[in-house]
């Protein structure tokens, strides 16, 4: 195997490291992978993990983020929060607006004075 | 409306009124918790302003954080995102389990609290963040911070008659260092593992410690503290929590792999390759990483 193949091939590996997400460093398992087994899920490939973020960063790209904001919004999620977002982040509560609540509390006085 | 009367059950405040907690102070309002209005659709990053100002970051305000949380395209903010905000300033963020009497708890302790709210309809609902700063047992009430107001009184009643449609959810955040009043072991370690995830190690460090400190055999802790002790560039820390984790945890093999690496690192290689040998033997989803371990030192040792 000639040396300039060596090279290009730990060239390539670097890049592949590098474009990872957290990882404590090669050969040290992750402090998520105790987690994972500690709450029974079956060992997930990293490969698998990478490709819910990277969905999930693209769904959050698309409702108005910058890539790098999406990615590192992303990234402080654990892998369980990113599975549960994957493909319903259109669908889950996001906590907006209090200003309705005037109007609420009018309609819950009415409701609580009818149960009394 | 007697159907009216029998669709509304609100559990806990009933449980409340019956069983008011004893050991709790009968009033708590914590005033030195700022209080942030909330502009259109910003009620996300104005409640996790309050409590980060709560949880010692000073700085904190709704200019600051509503780029880490906020989501344009559904004009508020996801709780999964209300927890990755806090984490990514440093802090620890828990989120409770579905009571009122822990919500209480926390007040107790200090702390307040963000809850998910849904102002209107299941089928159309209007979602909104607010802080409870206090409570008053006898007249059954929470202190809260919500929207432009910052200080309102909302009976345990009305509290939950607009909590219960997230599924009762709440959140704290935590300085580094903190345990919740209420906290349970494994979600305690859950949440430090995910301010570690978050990339925030000395903070991590500093939770992990805690968490040990209470729960001394938690492996989840004892591989955290190893892998950010580690990332810290403290490889005698490294390896006496990995050490720890593997004394009692015999059976972990991410133990015996991550302290077979630090080992390594040492410049131990007998004992490197001793422990390696036994991640390797406890096989489990990690052999792979286990065996590059093993031929690695091994490969060391040769020369």
């Amino acid at each position: 195997m000639s040396m300039s193949f060596v090279r290009l091939i730990s060239r390539l590996l670097v890049v592949c490291l590098i474009g990872l997400p957290f990882q404590v460093s090669a050969g040290m398992i992750g402090t998520d992978q105790a987690v994972s087994a500690a709450q029974a899920q079956a060992a997930r490939a990293l490969v698998g993990s990478q490709i819910s973020r990277a969905d999930v960063a693209g769904q959050l790209q698309s409702l108005g983020l910058t890539p790098q904001a999406a990615k590192d919004r992303v990234a402080a999620l654990t892998d369980s929060e990113v599975a549960t977002l994957a493909g319903q982040i259109q669908s889950l509560p996001a906590g907006a607006d209090g200003t309705a609540l005037v109007v609420i509390i009018l309609i819950g006085v009415l409701i609580w004075w009818l149960v009394k | 409306m007697c159907c009216l009367g029998g669709c509304i059950s609100l559990p806990q405040s009933d449980a409340l009124r019956e069983n008011p907690p004893r050991d709790l102070p009968p009033r708590v309002e914590l005033t030195q918790v700022p209080f942030h209005p909330q502009d259109d659709f910003l009620c996300g990053p104005a409640s996790l302003a309050m409590v980060f100002n709560a949880a010692g970051i000073s700085s904190a305000n709704v200019e600051s954080v509503t780029p880490l949380v906020y989501l344009p395209g559904r004009q508020g903010s996801l709780q999964a995102e209300m927890l990755g905000a806090t984490r990514r300033v440093g802090l620890v963020a828990y989120p409770l389990a579905p009571k009122l009497e822990d919500v209480l708890r926390e007040i107790a302790a200090g702390r307040p609290v963000v809850v998910l709210l849904n102002l209107a309809l299941k089928l159309v609902p209007v979602w909104h963040y607010a802080v409870i700063v206090g409570y008053d047992l006898e007249k059954r009430e929470v202190i809260v911070r919500s929207a432009k107001k910052p200080r309102d009184e909302w009976s345990f009643g009305f509290l939950e008659f607009f909590w219960q449609e997230s599924g009762y959810w709440s959140m704290l955040a935590l300085p580094p260092g903190r345990l919740p009043a209420t906290a349970r072991e494994a979600d305690t370690a859950v949440a430090v593992a995910a301010l570690e995830q978050a990339g925030r190690r000395t903070e991590a460090r500093e939770s992990y410690r805690a968490l040990l400190e209470r729960w001394p055999d938690n492996l989840i802790g004892l591989i955290g503290l190893g892998n950010v002790e580690y990332g810290l560039k403290d490889l005698p820390a490294s390896e006496r929590a990995f050490r720890r984790a593997s004394e009692s945890h015999p059976k972990s093999a991410v133990a015996f792999n991550n302290l077979a690496h630090v080992l390594a690192e040492l410049g131990r290689l007998a004992d490197a390759e001793a422990a390696a040998r036994a991640a390797v033997a406890l096989e489990g989803p990690t052999l792979p990483e286990a065996r590059n371990t093993l031929e690695a030192i091994l490969a060391r040792r040769k020369r």
